[in-house]
């Protein structure tokens, strides 16, 4: 690859270097600084610096300075002076490396480029001083970081004393209500029962409560009736599906891929439900976090513990993916960031994807803290493998209980007994009919299933060291074959292993394409019943048999035994390749056409028949196990190197799999060197000693209660991010959650049970003008019904709404093959209809239900904090014309015209269902104008207008 | 209008605590995608105002003919004779997909144009049979013949020619540009994208990603629905007369005013009865945007409007010139389907080109024909192209072609270019650019500026870093504008 510019360089040599100095009369470097000024400054100039100059250092080289070169960028020195080969900028001037060409919009000329050569080879004279200063921006080191609120050690806080006694009792009101007092500004009044209840549920279960309901708290005159309406709502299965969803929208949940070419989520589900089930169920949400990450590796007691754990790892695996992308390497890489970055911000509120390319311009993480945490999930698998066009996530099917589990341990004892038998016959088959096979050509590839005898592809061997795939010479079996790119000699090898079905003498014979850059004295070990026997074999010559098959020798293999062929570099010359290796059988004519033969095969027919069909049931039965999304252990866990400026193909310094030093105040859990690290990253961090993680959730789990985080930029607990409005409360309510044992019902409980968040949203006078943005909560902020909540409310006060919980709700997707045509046009054909509640609403990444996209569901690619509210006339436009709401609008409209007869009461009950009071006089006498517009009141049109108004109207779509 | 600085200081505060600052009173916080002028004098923070960019503007919109699939440049516009001598050989290419897999290269068929090409116009430009009627107006675009692209697969490659990326999740153009400059129509969204494909990133690329909501593409139709059924979503009522849905609506206001009375100073619920007023609006004028029924029969026979293979794509341009009109800043009209091979992607056969080709000529040559009889072409930029071409040898030794990032064309028409220019070169096979390389990073980079907007200034801050369309990289191609 690099003989041109070798050449040159003992060219130059002769003919500029030591004749050119004694006809110019000049020194050395005199002549060399003349060639410099006034050919190589201003090619520099004209065609360099722009890009790498004072102005931009692309790649981080600068060429307007001597030093710079000397330096050099992100991958090192730009070149090396008296060396072509050595130097980079010759490579990326030729052109030769697609990825790597300079300039990048045209080739110089063939003159500059003889001119830069020349310059090089003539030690690369350069006049031009001054240093090179990094003038990259970079953030806070980890020491200086250390002093940043958020990553300071969690303490409890005193809590501080309040004049007001009402305020007193719970400590989370005397923190509120304190920075109150300072600012001078009183608490709004106490909400209404009737707006209290309403926000409950909504807030709790996120549905609006009945008539009776709203009622039967009303005239609740117990002291604990508002503490009793909590415990009721906590202890709903709808909780779950509340909450679950806050999470699911961290968790950047969602049942297919996007992206590229959407493939379908059809187990996702199963993460929904396990969530759902999570909250209901009260799991600690440290638990939580180390089933997320590292659930496939955690201890369990039963099948069902298992399977919970398995599940929860999906969490890590459906991110949006674009599986096909070409360049596995990148894909991987791509896979791992989204992985480091979602767990950044979910569980640490860390923005962690920028370090992928140089450290973090503002918080204190370096390169290699990325890096640390990226070896972890390279040495985790998310994609079955690295090689397929259309990549895959890992499957993994769920351990049973009771009598299907022994149906499934049946099914499995008979497949691992049968299954071997079954190929031992067929490969007997095979050996014994090999001289029937017509055996293809020489030319295009062919499948390996088309030769006779026994024959092993490169794709089921064993490899080690680093070859390459490769498909450049045509003439391969299946899919292309390896060579070892003529590197790394002594360090590879391929083993070919056939299980031999019938004793016997074979020509072992090796498949490859032969070419004049082959190797010609490449080392085979051949292992026979009788030993080992080492052939060496000539790879530039044409293989004999078939233009195919290289013949290594005869030798004898025992039926039931391995026979082995191992390839290695070791000394070689040339490229080592290898395809596959064939096992011939060689007997008599006799034997072969003999009677005998013909009942053997005959016997083997029936044989393999009755074997097949035993067989098929079985492998039903074990494909319709239950499936889950998950990841898996690499079973080789490494480290990984730096990417520099995050492009997959340069590499810099190899990092132990680690975590951040910033967020580690105590003992960091060592990382075993045959394990992921996973389960040690979860330890990590849900320790006490982390200081973001309960800061993180606790700061979640209040934004979910009241609209706006402690910290508002949930998502970002970084130096870039929002600081705490109230610090010593956010500290008093992480360390709450820990001694809590992080149960998240617990928690919610004790703040709703606050006065802060019973307050009423009408704040008192001045309080707005002194307060703009309430981050003080002097009164309850207003809130909008979220996207689930609008489509639930409305579906519930029409009496539509199916309460079904859990299971997969995708119609049509059951077992299917996720990674078909037929799985993405579920998707792009799917017709939303079902009236179950939202959070079962099929979550496609590519066809979003409409609602959901217009009321600020945000990306579903992304982790989702808090929602945004917009407001747009588009969502105008959703609730004037959509069927949905017109439907809606009449089933509400029927029920209520049966239900009630008197004209009063049907107002009455139309605004109790939709709006949880009665009417106002003035929206009564509105409602009664429009009734008495020259219809009757029994009119369903008529209702159905009142209930679409109702649905549409501002006390409907917001929260007091 | 108020000004973009450096910096752009339109979103410094979330919307929501924009609204909470905001007394009561201002009602037009809402506009987002559809503002109308008399609401810009009262808001301080509509993210949609029209804005004054950083540079002089030579084109006030865009509109977008996305060509989905990749279309074969040595078949149209990129001649290359030695095809024809080669046709049949053997030789070694560095096939893109492959070197993605292997880092190899390998042995393929070349194959030769399948159209006859002749030169057109005073610019001699080269156009082959396949686009008669665009030939027929090369002094009027400028043929970019040395695109390169990222990603060789359709998904990536469709979404990083929209939005810069192909895997991680940004911005499309179309709301960087909504962003960037706000809109100008009263009674249309600001960007539009005409049947889009549900396949290769979806919504994905017309989605704002992390940019404010009001930036949102807003689909018209899909792909595969006739171009007679495309309408904005939700915009007509079918189950209520128009008298009857009149009488709904002031219910539902006078109920609105009614309760947002008894909460004084909220501007967000303001904001909700305006939402309502604005949707009003649209409902009323955007129908008209969208008719093409009053046009003359001319104009709709220079569309090719009522023929056969032209109908559908002719109505979709006719739309994108109205839509002009009225002001909608970025109108994308995308000839695809929802597969994951969609429309140009003739792996195994090529002949098939012709067939797109004859969906889409005329009407495009309609399109800039109007608009220039129009005077819209003057600030108008008409892009046209897919998101890769093809390789100049046959796919697998058959009858196709497969997908090539490495070298393609594309051409721009309008909004400050040059027309009439040829632009960069391909190599003698048509496969790599080799002259004046032109990344698709530089091609958003040189669309932005020629909008008026400075690429390296366009920024957002999102999570704590200042993102780009054209993220690191990208340079404007001085050489291509007037």
């Amino acid at each position: 690859m690099f003989s041109a510019p070798q050449k040159l360089v003992s060219a130059l040599i002769v003919s500029i270097f030591a004749p050119q100095v004694d006809l110019w009369g000049l020194n050395p470097s005199d002549s060399g600084i003349d060639f410099f000024e006034k050919r190589i400054r201003p090619l520099l100039t004209e065609k360099c610096i722009e890009c790498h100059g004072p102005e931009k250092q692309k790649g981080g080289l600068r060429l307007d300075l001597k030093q710079g070169w000397e330096v050099g960028g992100d991958s090192g020195p730009a070149l090396v002076p008296g060396d072509l080969t050595e130097s980079r900028i010759i490579h990326a001037i030729h052109y030769e490396n697609a990825d790597f060409q300079m300039p990048p919009k045209n080739k110089l000329s063939d003159e500059a480029i003889a001119d830069l050569e020349e310059w090089i080879a003539m030690g690369a004279p350069d006049p031009r001083s001054g240093a090179v200063t990094d003038s990259r921006e970079s953030g806070l080191s980890v020491e200086e970081g250390r002093e940043f609120w958020s990553f300071k050690p969690i303490e409890k806080p005193k809590v501080p004393a309040v004049e007001d006694p009402l305020w007193q009792d719970s400590p989370i009101d005397s923190f509120i209500r304190a920075a109150q007092e300072a600012g001078g500004i009183d608490p709004a009044e106490k909400a209404s029962r009737v707006d209290l209840v309403r926000r409950a549920y909504f807030t709790l279960i996120g549905m609006p409560p009945s008539p009776d309901q709203i009622e039967s708290f009303v005239q609740d005159q117990r002291d604990d009736a508002f503490e009793r309406l909590v415990d009721e709502l906590l202890d709903s299965p709808h909780f779950g599906e509340r909450w679950g969803r806050h999470w699911l929208d961290v968790a950047r949940f969602a049942e297919s891929s996007g992206g590229g070419r959407t493939l379908l989520y059809k187990d996702a589900w199963r993460f929904r439900d396990y969530v759902i089930e999570s909250f209901n169920r009260d799991v600690p949400f440290d638990q939580l976090v180390r089933e997320q990450i590292a659930g496939d590796l955690l201890p369990y007691n039963t099948p069902k513990q298992r399977s919970r754990q398995l599940i929860a790892t999906a969490f890590l695996a459906l991110g949006p993916t674009n599986y096909e992308l070409q360049d596995k390497q990148l894909l991987r890489y791509d896979v791992i960031d989204e992985q480091v970055d979602t767990l950044g911000k979910a569980f640490m509120g860390m923005t962690l994807g920028c370090v992928r390319c140089h450290d973090h311009k503002f918080d204190p993480i370096p390169s290699e803290d990325y890096y640390a945490l990226a070896g972890i999930f390279k040495s985790t698998r998310t994609l079955y493998n690295y090689t397929d066009n259309v990549a895959r996530w890992v499957d993994t099917p769920l351990p049973m209980e009771g009598v299907k589990a022994n149906e499934l341990a049946n099914a499995e004892s008979i497949n691992t007994e049968l299954k071997p038998q079954l190929e031992r016959k067929k490969a007997t088959q095979s050996v014994f009919s090999q001289h029937t096979v017509n055996v293809p050509k020489p030319g295009p590839p062919k499948p390996s299933r088309q030769f006779p005898g026994i024959v092993v592809d490169e794709r089921d061997a064993k490899v080690e060291g680093a070859w390459q795939f490769s498909q450049y010479s045509q003439n391969y079996l299946d899919e292309g074959y390896l060579h070892d790119g003529n590197i790394g000699k002594g360090e590879k090898a391929i083993m070919f292993s056939a299980n031999i079905p019938i004793t016997g003498t074979y020509e072992a014979r090796l498949a490859y394409a032969e070419a004049a850059n082959r190797s010609t004295q490449t080392p085979v070990t051949v292992s026979h019943s009788k030993g080992e026997t080492a052939v060496i074999v000539d790879q530039t010559k044409p293989p004999s048999e078939y233009g195919r098959f290289h013949i290594l020798g005869r030798f004898e293999f025992e039926e039931g035994h391995r026979g082995n062929v191992r390839i290695s570099n070791r000394n070689t010359d040339g490229y080592v390749v290898a395809d596959a290796v064939q096992w011939y059988l060689i007997e008599d004519e006799s034997v072969i056409k003999s009677n005998a033969r013909k009942e053997e095969l005959a016997k083997l027919k029936t044989e393999i028949k009755s074997l097949e069909s035993e067989l098929k049931p079985i492998a039903q039965l074990l494909k319709a196990r239950p499936i889950a999304m998950t990841v898996k252990e690499d079973p080789e866990p490494s480290d990984s190197a730096i990417r520099i400026r995050g492009i997959e193909s340069r590499r810099g310094d190899v990092v132990p799999r680690g975590f951040l030093q910033i967020a580690t105040l105590g003992d960091t859990p060592e990382i075993p060197h045959n394990e992921s690290g996973r389960r040690q990253l979860a330890d990590w961090i849900v320790s006490p000693d982390n200081p973001l993680t309960s800061r993180v959730i606790a700061n979640r789990i209040w934004t979910w209660l009241f609209g706006q985080g402690i910290v508002s930029s949930v998502d970002n607990f970084g130096t870039t991010g929002q600081p705490p409005s109230h610090p010593e409360l956010l500290d008093y309510l992480a360390i709450r959650m820990q001694e809590l044992d992080w149960s998240v019902k617990s928690f919610v409980r004790e703040i709703m049970l606050s006065e802060t968040w019973q307050l009423s949203t009408q704040a008192k006078s001045n309080v707005v003008e002194r307060d703009p943005s309430n981050r003080l909560l002097a009164f309850y902020p207003k809130r909008r019904l979220d996207a689930e909540q609008l489509r639930d409310a409305i579906l519930a006060s029409s009496g539509d709404i199916d309460l079904a919980l859990y299971g997969p709700n995708i119609d049509g997707a059951g077992e299917i093959n996720a990674n078909s045509t037929a799985a993405q046009k579920i998707e792009y054909n799917y017709v939303f209809k079902d009236k179950r509640r939202s959070v079962y609403t099929p979550a496609f990444r590519v066809k979003r239900h409409e609602l959901f996209e217009l009321f600020d569901f945000g990306n579903i690619n992304f982790t989702i904090g808090q929602r945004n509210t917009s407001t747009v006339a588009l969502q105008a436009l959703y609730m004037l014309n959509n069927p949905f709401l017109i439907d809606q609008s009449r089933v509400a409209a029927k029920r209520l015209i049966q239900d009630r007869q008197n004209p009063d009461e049907r107002i009455d009950l139309a605004f109790e269902t939709t709006l949880g009071r009665g009417p106002t006089d003035e929206e009564r006498r509105l409602i009664a104008d429009f009734l008495s517009n020259g219809q009757t009141s029994d009119s369903v049109e008529e209702w159905s207008s009142i209930f679409q108004s109702l649905f549409g109207s501002i006390d409907f779509r917001y929260l007091k | 209008m108020n000004s973009m600085s450096e910096q752009p200081q339109h979103y410094p505060i979330s919307r929501r605590n924009a609204l909470r600052q905001m007394a009561c009173g201002f009602g037009y916080m809402a506009a987002a995608g559809i503002s109308s002028q008399q609401a810009m004098a009262s808001s301080i923070a509509n993210p949609l105002l029209p804005r004054t960019p950083h540079l002089f503007p030579r084109a006030k919109r865009v509109i977008f003919l996305f060509m989905a699939g990749g279309v074969s440049q040595v078949d149209s516009y990129d001649y290359k004779p030695l095809l024809y001598k080669k046709d049949g050989d053997m030789l070694d290419f560095t096939d893109q997909r492959i070197l993605a897999k292997t880092g190899m290269g390998s042995n393929q068929r070349v194959m030769k144009p399948l159209w006859d090409f002749k030169q057109h116009g005073q610019n001699g430009a080269w156009v082959s049979d396949l686009f008669p009627h665009m030939a027929k107006h090369t002094d009027e675009y400028c043929v970019i013949r040395s695109m390169q692209t990222e990603g060789v697969a359709h998904g990536p490659a469709t979404l990083f020619l929209h939005t810069g990326s192909t895997n991680l999740i940004r911005p499309s153009m179309g709301s960087w540009v909504s962003y960037g400059l706000g809109t100008e129509s009263q009674d249309m969204p600001g960007f539009v994208s005409l049947s889009p494909s549900f396949g290769n990133g979806g919504p994905r690329n017309y989605g704002n990603a992390f940019l404010p909501a009001a930036c949102q593409g807003t689909a018209m139709g899909r792909a595969g629905m006739k171009a007679t059924n495309i309408g904005i979503d939700n915009l007509r009522n079918d189950s209520l007369s128009p008298d009857r849905q009149k009488r709904q609506f002031d219910l539902l206001q006078s109920m609105n005013h009614e309760q947002c009375q008894s909460q004084p100073g909220n501007s967000e619920l303001e904001a909700v009865i305006s939402s309502y007023e604005l949707a009003w609006r649209m409902q009323s004028n955007a129908p008209e945007v969208m008719d093409i029924s009053k046009e003359s029969a001319a104009t709709r026979e220079l569309y090719g409007i009522g023929e056969k293979h032209t109908d559908n794509y002719g109505r979709q341009c006719l739309m994108a010139r109205r839509m002009a009109e009225s002001g909608v800043r970025f109108i994308q009209v995308n000839y695809s389907d929802n597969s994951n091979n969609p429309a140009w992607d003739q792996h195994n056969d090529m002949p098939k080109h012709k067939e797109h080709a004859l969906a889409v000529d005329k009407p495009v040559a309609g399109l800039l024909t109007d608009l220039k009889k129009r005077g819209l072409l003057e600030d108008t930029l008409v892009w046209w192209g897919g998101e890769f071409g093809r390789t100049p040898y046959a796919q697998k030794n058959g009858t196709g072609r497969d997908h090539n990032p490495t070298g393609f064309s594309v051409w721009l028409a309008g909004g400050g270019v040059k027309p009439g220019l040829i632009y960069g070169a391909t190599d003698e096979w048509g496969q790599y650019a080799i002259a004046n390389k032109v990344h698709m990073h530089d091609l958003h980079a040189t669309i932005l500026h020629l909008l008026g907007m400075n690429h390296e200034k366009l920024t957002f801050r999102h999570e704590g870093r200042d993102y780009r369309l054209t993220d690191v990289h990208g340079n404007v191609i001085h050489d291509i504008v007037a």
